[in-house]
């Protein structure tokens, strides 16, 4: 790695205050499981002056309920998330999903915030040494539209640019689908619309601006959530598909469903057409089948990827299928 | 990974940049004095093994360079240097945590365990390993048995699927991964055994 300066940051508004006065050219590290990769291929143009360590921030770790909500701070590892018995109990969602990110070790290092936050990881953007100026850094165009596009989105690219590399989160889509709020230094922003498409950049946070909290909505009574995660390997890898629901049910009949994928997409993809498949009916392989069909009814696979839409339509079948399975006391196998 | 010292940097304070942290430093002490120092190398104290150590560490120092080319401990291996292959596992805080994904810088305070320790104290891990004959080519192996020695510790019955949840970030070319399960769980009947 080349050389930088490091701080030690003991509160947020010193952190906020550091990034202000190094004005983008310093980033923050918790545990740095994606950045310090980003930084030994240095696979960016520009690398940091200046790291600001916000593990030293007390108190930013903690998990508790609180006024109807789950809170978890910025800090939390994704293996406290895992297995965290009022995580695992309302929450199994975003319990499964924490607990298939990486490995064991990369669960005892990175966090929750860190998850949400993470880059693509589009082995273009990502080749060493700035090889390929994609669009996503600020270059000409997109590489993998005619090159290796196997693990690219099959929903087409983001508005602006045309770049096509997929969100790689696993606790993304499972916040999104138990309605999470991301509180951070200055504002509180939906988790829905918290992950964005521009250049460098794959939040919506601005440059001094640090999550700080995650606070998930207490599910209603008879509301089961479930996290369904396919990867070449069963561990150290990305998803070529997750997906997360929360679905809840009255008399067995849906009454909501939340159903988001990622992986799929530039942003994490709810699933609107396979919740409103849902609604009204009971939870059984021909309504989880439909839900699959209608979540990839307006896909458009690359020359390389046809294979994720089928993977998505199954995973969705599944998912939909595992929090019926939760609710008769079965657990739900991930795979 | 160190030695590229050739960067400019930038004044977080005001803007101009310089050639040097020395020539950073001056400027900070003339025009910014009181307000912080950006940090260039500090002294951190770890403990290692049972014994401390207070080394100066540059800001880009991994956690296994500190280890393996500063103190000396080569059991801890690099791998993948990406966090992907669990070669350079070490025990941080009770926890198995990649020692090239941590920053030395960031470790003050912390305590160490590395494969080096847990043959010291004569872990039985060590004789399990070579009587299951547990590695091929032997690269991973420290690894391995620095993840097994943090699962003992927490789980000292861990059942065959524990052992493999718990070995999931480890990973070996020459495939070994059936007698790992073996011998964690010869070690664990070992130690209880031992225990009553």
């Amino acid at each position: 790695m080349k050389s930088f300066t490091h701080f030690d940051a003991h509160s947020i508004g010193e952190a906020v205050s550091l990034l202000d006065r190094y004005n983008g050219k310093a980033a923050v590290i918790a545990g740095g499981t994606d950045l310090l990769g980003k930084m030994k291929d240095r696979a960016l143009p520009e690398y940091p002056e200046a790291l600001i360590n916000i593990k030293t921030i007390p108190g930013l770790d903690a998990i508790g309920e609180g006024d109807g909500m789950l809170r978890i701070g910025a800090l939390a590892t994704l293996d406290e998330v895992a297995n965290h018995p009022v995580v695992q109990e309302k929450y199994p969602a975003l319990a499964q999903a924490a607990g298939r990110v990486g490995s064991p070790q990369l669960r005892n290092m990175g966090t929750i915030a860190g998850n949400i936050c993470q880059d693509i990881r589009c082995w273009y953007y990502r080749a060493p040494n700035n090889r390929f100026s994609c669009l996503r850094k600020g270059g000409g165009r997109c590489y993998a539209l005619k090159g290796d596009n196997r693990f690219h989105s099959i929903f087409g690219g983001s508005v602006e640019g045309g770049c096509i590399a997929v969100h790689p989160s696993d606790t993304a889509p499972a916040l999104i689908a138990l309605g999470a709020e991301i509180v951070t230094s200055q504002r509180t922003i939906e988790m829905e619309e918290f992950i964005n498409v521009g250049v460098r950049n794959t939040t919506v946070l601005e440059g001094h601006e640090i999550v700080t909290e995650i606070r998930v909505p207490e599910p209603s009574a008879g509301a089961k959530s479930a996290f369904l995660k396919y990867a070449l390997r069963r561990s150290i890898d990305f998803p070529i598909v997750n997906c997360a629901a929360s679905i809840a049910r009255e008399n067995a009949k849906v009454t909501r469903a939340r159903i988001c994928l990622n992986a799929v997409h530039v942003v994490p993809r709810r699933a609107i057409e396979a919740e409103r498949a849902l609604i009204g009916k009971t939870i059984d392989e021909t309504s989880a089948e439909e839900a699959g069909q209608a979540t990839v009814s307006d896909a458009s696979p690359l020359k390389d990827n046809a294979y994720m839409v089928q993977t998505a339509r199954i995973l969705v079948k599944r998912t939909v299928l595992a929090c019926r399975e939760l609710e008769q006391g079965a657990s739900a196998t991930a795979r | 990974m160190q030695g590229d010292h050739s960067r400019q940097l930038t004044c977080p304070h005001c803007g101009p940049t310089f050639a040097s942290f020395e020539a950073l430093k001056d400027h900070m002490l003339t025009h910014h004095r009181g307000v912080g120092l950006p940090t260039a190398e500090s002294r951190i104290t770890v403990n290692v093994n049972g014994s401390n150590h207070t080394p100066r560490v540059e800001p880009d120092w991994t956690l296994y360079h500190l280890i393996h080319d500063r103190l000396g401990l080569t059991g801890t291996k690099q791998f993948c240097d990406r966090g992907a292959c669990g070669s350079c596992t070490v025990i941080m805080n009770g926890k198995p945590v990649l020692s090239c994904m941590t920053l030395a810088i960031e470790c003050d305070g912390a305590k160490i365990e590395t494969a080096e320790g847990i043959s010291d104290a004569g872990h039985p891990l060590i004789e399990y390993y070579v009587k299951h004959h547990a590695m091929q080519c032997g690269y991973c192996t420290p690894g391995f048995v620095v993840t097994s020695k943090a699962l003992l510790d927490r789980n000292p019955d861990p059942t065959e699927e524990d052992i493999k949840q718990a070995l999931a970030g480890n990973l070996c070319r020459c495939g070994t991964y059936p007698q790992h399960v073996i011998a964690v769980r010869e070690v664990a009947k070992d130690l209880q055994a031992n225990k009553e």
